[in-house]
């Protein structure tokens, strides 16, 4: 795109549609966060389930690991402000929308503990649903929208399944919300990586 | 009628990079240089010349010891942008 020519009507809008379409299908995550947060909570989740028959006092303390990859997040965020090279308009809106999960999910536990809720699984299960939903509808992306309703689905199907099944239902939610569509994010980044590396 | 569009904005690369734009909130040069495949220099006159007309913001940073030129269009870039857009589309209807 050197030459200054005179160009048609048709060529200009075609021009303004395809760089358009270029900035717009350019977002690029590099699929960490899902895929740190997939993990935490499936190994959470099966880890307590596995629990309820091994019934290993210690492994009664595996949610803190939800706390402890609050570090490993943070060193992603970082990271993926120093590589991205333009923002989007809905960056901000969907950051503010996972910072207000963070601290409701850490409140909610804290509730939970303290009026020994007996069964808190749907109610994470709607929150999951939530941040992961919005994500999906701003960014159009489909594994992310299916992700927030399969959450929202299996708040309903805990409500009427007895504990320790409900751990279930929060790996299955973990998977299908974060960890499933990280992956995908994933592959996209390392393929558009792998484009950009060849051509420069 | 084509020459009544304005001109900042009719040229290929100066559209190419508002419309970019017009997409985010704001970008660097490296992804502006990438996305229209243009070399440094001519894209460092064209975003002069969008700067100059008032259509973007530019500012220079440094970002690991690498200088770093982020754009944003500002709202009077959006403004001609969408007129631009309005004026070709009357100019296609009345070619059509």
């Amino acid at each position: 795109m050197e030459q200054e020519n005179e160009f048609s009507g048709q060529e200009s809008l075609a021009l303004i549609t395809k760089m358009i379409n270029k900035a717009r299908r350019d977002y690029l995550d590099t699929g960490l966060s899902a895929l740190l947060w997939g993990s935490v909570i499936t190994f959470c989740s099966l880890v307590t389930f596995a629990n309820h028959y091994l019934d290993w006092p210690a492994l009664e303390y595996v949610w803190w690991l939800t706390v402890a990859a609050i570090i490993p997040q943070i060193v992603i965020v970082i990271r993926e402000g120093k590589d991205r090279k333009y923002r989007a308009y809905e960056d901000d809106l969907i950051g503010g929308i996972w910072i207000s999960f963070g601290i409701a999910i850490f409140l909610l536990a804290y509730i939970v503990s303290v009026y020994h809720v007996a069964e808190p699984a749907p109610l994470f299960l709607v929150l999951y649903g939530i941040p992961t939903f919005a994500t999906g509808y701003a960014r159009r992306f489909r594994p992310m929208l299916i992700g927030g309703v399969t959450c929202w689905v299996l708040a309903i199907v805990s409500h009427y399944t007895p504990y320790p099944y409900t751990m279930l239902s929060l790996a299955v939610a973990a998977q299908l919300a974060w960890f499933i569509p990280g992956l995908i994010i994933r592959k996209r980044y390392l393929k558009a990586k792998a484009q950009h590396v060849q051509r420069s | 009628m084509f020459k009544d569009l304005n001109p900042i904005l009719h040229s290929q690369l100066r559209l190419a990079v508002i419309s970019i734009l017009i997409s985010v909130k704001e970008a660097e040069f490296t992804y502006l240089r990438e996305k229209t495949d243009a070399t440094a220099g001519n894209l460092s006159v064209q975003i002069n010349k969008l700067k100059e007309a008032g259509y973007i913001d530019v500012s220079k940073s440094f970002k690991d010891n690498y200088p770093q030129t982020i754009c944003r269009i500002t709202p009077q870039g959006v403004r001609a942008f969408e007129e631009y857009v309005r004026d070709l589309q009357s100019y296609l209807n009345i070619k059509k």
